[in-house]
């Protein structure tokens, strides 16, 4: 039960995808150090592959749209459409997918991106009763209320990209970073496998169906078979890849040179304005779940990457962790009411999660160790007594 | 003719799927039953699967994923020749003639091994007879000192006296049935095969080889096809990279004329 703590940034072990070296170090430093050691020279020989990669993408078109790229109209896709219409000057197709959770600022952004762009935007969201039903399914399957959302962002744009015979899709940050999966040579593309695996904790559509969804219900999750993607030829690149990415930077571009807004009000689980304004549990309740389950918080996120570009000290960091990874967000009341749940039902089944390579239990208590040092306790055990027999069996493995 | 194989390596470290970069740098990539099926569903021609745990512990920390969080690698070998419609390889700590029973019975096709053939040459000779030299494929890790090639073993932490040319002749006397050979100067770098390497290797025995290390490029399989009469050509952390990989690597060397079988699509 000892938790171990990369000694660069706040990341715990038992971070998601993480590996720690023999020097105590996390891959996702390891990784961001690749990318931080990388010399102006480096990134400019980049922009050059990448607009290698992409010309011959732009010469054979003259009556389609040049690239797809999947948007919520967050600071990450919104810079991405600066790079690609505004810089490159290419027409691309915008394509959100909507799983209702906006918040107010997320619905300005988003809506403003046909007024600051040239560019067409689709918009495909499931009836918010499919989506009310798939929260509260996968809320108990997975311990994530947010499937739908990161099923929809990976498998629309996808669908819409081979049904438009758009075979460039653009994304944005090489989101394996955050735990230093690959390196910045490895050239890595979209695949199937990372989203199934990764993004959908390996469960599809057709895992919905035994709880009372049709198939009618989930067209939007269904991702094209490998034939008709190789017919249109659909290749997913990432421009973090190829030019520098520092989120701090490009909000900065963003917000000067369009209406972009970033959160009027301060989240309650993280120190970050700008982050994750299309989705209201992201840095919430769904993110308070990591840290039921992994004990770990989007806090803790966000100061390991300010920690690892140098916008923060890791004491500051700690700090941070001490502040936010625990706080239990008011989007907590917002969601059972979307969903006619019970707080009771919610901690019960979110207790079931409890990863006993971090908790224990003591007094009726959940405990885990810090990263400050000690252990503190967390909250009440809602598990019945075979619930904490289960707790227990699975402690004993590990 | 014998067509050409194109092989993906896959390697294991602690019930992780990883990548691996000079025998040292480790990357998590993921549950190996969601790797394995891609490449069987992109018509592998075999792979190889190789166990670099050091420890005995297999945990992918996951509980709340749509995969088996497995305990055991024999577990892992069941689970992933459970999806593979191709010969699947097994190697890493095997030390007796049971451990490859164990293997097999799991759904291994073939046993590779590496340290305990350095260790113990005569238990090549008796893994063969008890099982057929076809079932038994020798990995060689080889490194550049100075001017001339060494054979290290226990995953490149350990030199050994012989030289790869020696070594291969050595284990093909004992009954080997095939060798992998292995440049740790270039695992993980993508630079291509050491192609002099491969060819001192191929030449030097007659049972079939299989180059490795270093592909970074498509043409890095023309390059070691074209060059050396090497039977088969793998490959481990590029297949990661992108989607489709060895379909699409199968049909670059299909339409560059090599005599490779023509790419397909297996639905799983």
């Amino acid at each position: 039960m000892n938790a171990k703590y990369c000694k660069k940034c706040v990341y715990p072990i038992s971070a998601v995808n993480l590996n720690i070296d023999d020097e105590g170090i996390c891959s996702a430093c390891k990784t961001a150090e690749k990318f931080e050691e990388l010399s102006d020279d480096f990134w400019n020989q980049r922009k050059e592959k990448f607009e290698e990669i992409i010309q011959p993408y732009l010469n054979k078109n003259e009556s389609n749209y040049d690239c797809l790229i999947p948007v919520s109209g967050g600071k990450d896709s919104f810079y991405q459409a600066h790079l690609i219409a505004k810089e490159y000057g290419l027409k691309p197709l915008l394509m959100t997918y909507h799983g209702n959770n906006y918040l107010p600022e997320g619905d300005h952004n988003r809506d403003l991106m046909r007024h600051a762009f040239d560019a067409d935007h689709i918009v495909w969201g499931p009836s918010v009763d499919t989506l009310k039903k798939l929260n509260k399914i996968t809320f108990k399957m997975m311990g994530d209320m947010n499937w739908q959302n990161h099923c929809g962002i990976k498998t629309a744009p996808i669908q819409i990209a081979t049904k438009f015979n758009i075979p460039l899709i653009i994304w944005g940050e090489t989101d394996w970073d955050i735990s230093g999966m690959y390196s910045p040579d490895d050239f890595v593309e979209f695949s199937a496998r990372v989203r199934h695996e990764h993004d959908l904790r390996g469960y599809e559509w057709y895992d919905m169906l035994k709880h009372g969804l049709k198939e009618k219900d989930m067209m939007w999750a269904k991702y094209p078979s490998d034939e008709e993607i190789l017919e249109v030829g659909v290749r997913g690149i990432y421009i973090g890849n190829f030019f520098k990415w520092d989120p701090n930077k490009q909000t900065k571009i963003i917000m000067e040179n369009y209406d972009w807004k970033p959160s009027e009000k301060p989240f309650e689980r993280t120190y970050r304005r700008f982050s994750n304004l299309d989705d209201r549990y992201e840095n919430g309740i769904h993110d308070l779940l990591k840290f039921v389950k992994f004990g770990y918080g989007r806090a803790s996120d966000h100061a390991s990457k300010d920690i690892r570009t140098g916008y923060m000290a890791r004491e500051e960091g700690v700090e941070m962790v001490r502040k936010y990874d625990s706080v239990v967000s008011s989007d907590l009341y917002y969601w059972l009411d979307y969903v006619g749940m019970k707080e009771n039902e919610f901690w019960s089944i979110a207790d079931t999660f409890r990863d006993p390579r971090v908790w224990w239990i003591d007094d009726g208590k959940w405990y885990k160790n810090n990263i400050w040092g000690g252990a503190s306790s967390y909250g009440n055990v809602h598990l019945d007594d075979s619930g904490i027999e289960n707790f227990s069996k699975k402690n004993r493995k590990y | 003719m014998k067509k050409n194989r194109l092989i993906p390596i896959v390697l294991l470290k602690d019930g992780w799927i990883v990548q691996s970069k000079n025998f040292s740098q480790y990357q998590n990539l993921g549950n190996p039953v969601a790797t394995v099926k891609r490449l069987s569903e992109w018509a592998s021609d075999e792979i190889i699967f190789l166990d670099i745990s050091r420890g005995d512990k297999y945990d992918t920390k996951r509980n709340d994923q749509g995969y088996k969080n497995r305990g055991s690698f024999l577990d892992i070998i069941k689970d992933v020749s459970d999806i593979a419609f191709m010969p699947i390889t097994v190697g890493g700590k095997i030390r007796t003639i049971k451990d490859i029973e164990d293997r097999l019975l799991s759904g291994a096709d073939k046993i590779c091994l590496n340290s305990m053939a350095i260790e113990d040459i005569s238990f090549i000779n008796q893994a063969s007879k008890e099982f057929g030299s076809q079932c038994i494929v020798i990995s060689i890790d080889a490194k550049k000192n100075l001017d001339n090639y060494l054979v290290y073993s226990k995953g490149g932490r350990h030199m050994t006296n012989f030289t790869p040319v020696e070594f291969s002749k050595i284990v093909e006397d004992n009954g080997a049935g095939e060798i992998l050979i292995n440049s740790i100067d270039r695992d993980g770098f993508g630079g291509g095969y050491d192609i002099s390497l491969i060819e001192k290797v191929v030449e030097s025995v007659s049972i079939p080889t299989i180059a490795c290390g270093g592909v970074g490029e498509w043409n890095h399989f023309s390059e070691a096809l074209e060059k050396t009469n090497v039977d088969a050509v793998a490959a481990a952390n590029i297949f990661h990279y992108i989607d489709q990989s060895v379909y699409l690597a199968k049909k670059y060397l299909y339409e560059s004329g090599f005599n490779v079988r023509k790419p397909d699509l297996i639905k799983i």
